[in-house]
């Protein structure tokens, strides 16, 4: 059953990111990404992570996409004003993106998780888990955290502000 | 780790500096604070000590680099003060700086590939910002914008890169991946060398080593004079602390593999650099691309890690960085007159024969001419790669630093030139003329006594 589920979110996954890509209108391409990020909150579901799942919901979907939205728009970009790149630069890009694909299909055809997954415990993606390890293990990172946040506030209002 | 806590107290003393209108404070709290956090470095000499979890941890590379990030800042600081108060958001603008400093202390002390990450990210996001600080330029906005999107994307492949480590060894701690490198070194699977490859390209852009330089003259060129000079110099020093580390406290086993990587970067760099630099009129854009092959320079003692690896990048980046912020001072003297060509440097000599003179002994440190520091620089790189029995690599750097020379000397023939049409007013502040003679000095005491820096580590 999750075997199939799998298969089918991956599907989705991967054909609606294309689509963000290859879509014309930028307000279609946001509507397919919004769509990329419930599938992917779906694999973390099925990876028994259900916090993450939420929070990629709320925030992802909910929050930033809203805002590209709106910045959609209000800048009305459309099909006709997107300007277009020659078509040597194209090309360039369409080598060195097959050689990452390349690389990357390589790689995970070897791919081997030395992991050992461990015993299921379907309270591991609880948000009780994952607060033990954040401030316990990982409570310097997540401090620090907070001058990224507050140095990305900074510039934020920074840029914002009017000029005197 | 105290470095770090005295930082980012610089940080939000002058955040919160304009609102309660204490403006004043903030010069002399940075200095204070970062002489606190230069005393706190060199307390943490031979102390070694693990922080949190293994998360940090501060053994004498740290403790050096972050000095060294410190005193620079320190100089760095004195040269931009005129112009940091005279534009706006003074406070806003020293909080950033003071982010990014603290970032990149991170950056050079890390132990876990989370706290590098984190540290990558403190210090880009606020020089995004600080990229595009000259609100009413057309070329600031342009350079912040470029620099942000060119960024995400390397942050977004250098995150991938860890990602793919974590799933080959489960661990995002260095010594853990280290002794998962040693035990499974014959078949280690293809995840690692790829997420090894990745991490390397998103650093190498944090560097800007060719060919991932692109961004580089038009944000550096595009930034605020002052701007520029950190991201040429601060920057770059804690990248390549960050670089050393990672490669040699995680995948040294592994080093045969990764070297070709490196010489690939390296030889890039110094050709398209040097190269690139000799058809530039702007000066700014001059040293953007001479920063550039300074990083394919700095990536020869990685070839081969030895005990001279971290000293001779070490003193590399301490001359570098020094010569660098000596010439930045003339850079922002230039941009006031909003002619940053090398002909508008027509006339300099008449009008200041004594800076010329330093000046000219700068750019001749940064060229690598005896006995000044960057000829020490360039001596011990080249000599660690000759080590690792690279001597055609050596043989193009010499080739491409005599390519060097000539540009570095055209600058120089252009201030000695008459001037051509009216001169421009070159105006120096008393601070400008404490940076220049401080780092003229340090380049002379480093080019005689290297051995300061390489008889320590």
């Amino acid at each position: 059953m999750s075997n199939y589920l799998f298969y089918i979110l991956s599907f989705l996954s991967i054909f609606s990111a294309l689509m963000v890509v290859l879509s014309r209108k930028p307000v279609h391409s946001v509507l397919y990404l919004i769509f990329c990020f419930f599938t992917i909150a779906g694999h973390y579901i099925l990876l028994n992570a259900q916090f993450l799942a939420a929070v990629h919901i709320i925030v992802y979907a909910g929050a930033i996409m809203v805002l590209f939205l709106f910045v959609i728009m209000l800048l009305n970009l459309n099909a006709e004003t997107e300007p277009h790149k020659p078509l040597i630069i194209k090309g360039a890009s369409v080598v060195t993106g097959g050689m990452l694909l390349v690389v990357l299909i390589a790689t995970f055809k070897s791919a081997a998780m030395s992991v050992s997954s461990p015993e299921f415990n379907s309270d591991l993606g609880m948000v009780e888990s994952l607060g033990k390890v954040l401030y316990d293990q990982y409570m310097l990172p997540f401090e620090v955290s907070a001058l990224l946040f507050l140095s990305a506030m900074v510039g934020a209002t920074m840029i914002g502000k009017k000029e005197i | 780790m105290n470095t770090l806590i005295a930082i980012a107290g610089i940080g939000i003393v002058a955040m919160i500096a304009d609102i309660l209108r204490i403006r004043k404070i903030i010069f002399p709290v940075a200095m204070a604070g970062l002489a606190i956090a230069a005393f706190t470095a060199v307390s943490d000499w031979n102390t070694n000590t693990r922080y949190f979890n293994d998360m940090m941890f501060f053994d004498n590379y740290a403790a050096a680099f972050s000095l060294l990030i410190v005193v620079i800042a320190i100089i760095w600081f004195v040269m931009a003060v005129p112009d940091l108060k005279t534009g706006n958001h003074y406070s806003d603008k020293s909080a950033l700086v003071a982010f990014s400093l603290a970032g990149s202390v991170v950056m050079v002390s890390f132990s876990n590939l989370a706290m590098l990450f984190l540290g990558i990210e403190i210090l880009s996001v606020s020089l995004y910002v600080l990229a595009a600080s000259n609100k009413n330029n057309l070329l600031s906005n342009e350079a912040g914008f470029k620099y942000f999107i060119m960024g995400a994307f390397a942050t977004g492949i250098f995150l991938f890169g860890v990602a793919l480590i974590y799933g080959a060894c489960g661990t995002f701690n260095l010594q853990e991946i280290n002794a998962f490198v040693a035990t499974n070194k014959s078949d280690l699977s293809g995840q690692m060398y790829t997420g090894v490859l990745l991490m390397i390209i998103g650093l190498s852009f944090k560097i800007a080593a060719a060919p991932f330089h692109f961004w580089a003259p038009d944000v550096y060129e595009g930034s605020p004079t002052t701007i520029t000079a950190f991201m040429s110099t601060i920057v770059k020093v804690a990248a390549f602390g960050a670089l050393y580390r990672l490669m040699a406290g995680c995948f040294s086993q592994i080093n045969e593999w990764w070297t070709t990587v490196f010489i690939i970067l390296s030889v890039v760099s110094m050709l398209v650099g040097n190269i690139m630099a000799t058809r530039q009129s702007s000066f700014k854009r001059l040293l953007a691309f001479s920063s550039i092959s300074h990083a394919g320079y700095m990536l020869l003692p990685l070839l081969t890690l030895s005990d001279l690896t971290g000293t001779s990048l070490l003193l590399y980046g301490a001359a570098y960085a020094f010569a660098s912020i000596g010439i930045f001072s003339l850079v922002s003297v230039m941009s006031e007159n909003d002619d940053e060509s090398i002909d508008s440097l027509n006339g300099f000599a008449k009008s200041h024969p004594i800076k010329a003179i330093l000046f000219s002994v700068l750019l001749l440190s940064l060229a690598g001419i005896p006995p000044l520091a960057g000829f020490m620089g360039k001596y011990y790189a080249f000599y660690a790669a000759l080590k690792s029995g690279n001597t055609s690599i050596v043989l193009i750097a010499i080739i491409s630093s005599l390519i060097g020379v000539y540009y570095y000397l055209q600058v120089i023939i252009a201030m000695y030139k008459p001037t051509g049409h009216t001169s421009a007013s070159f105006r120096f502040t008393i601070y400008q003329n404490i940076v220049l003679w401080t780092c003229f000095l340090i380049t002379l005491i480093l080019g005689i006594f290297p051995q300061l820096i390489i008889g320590w580590l």
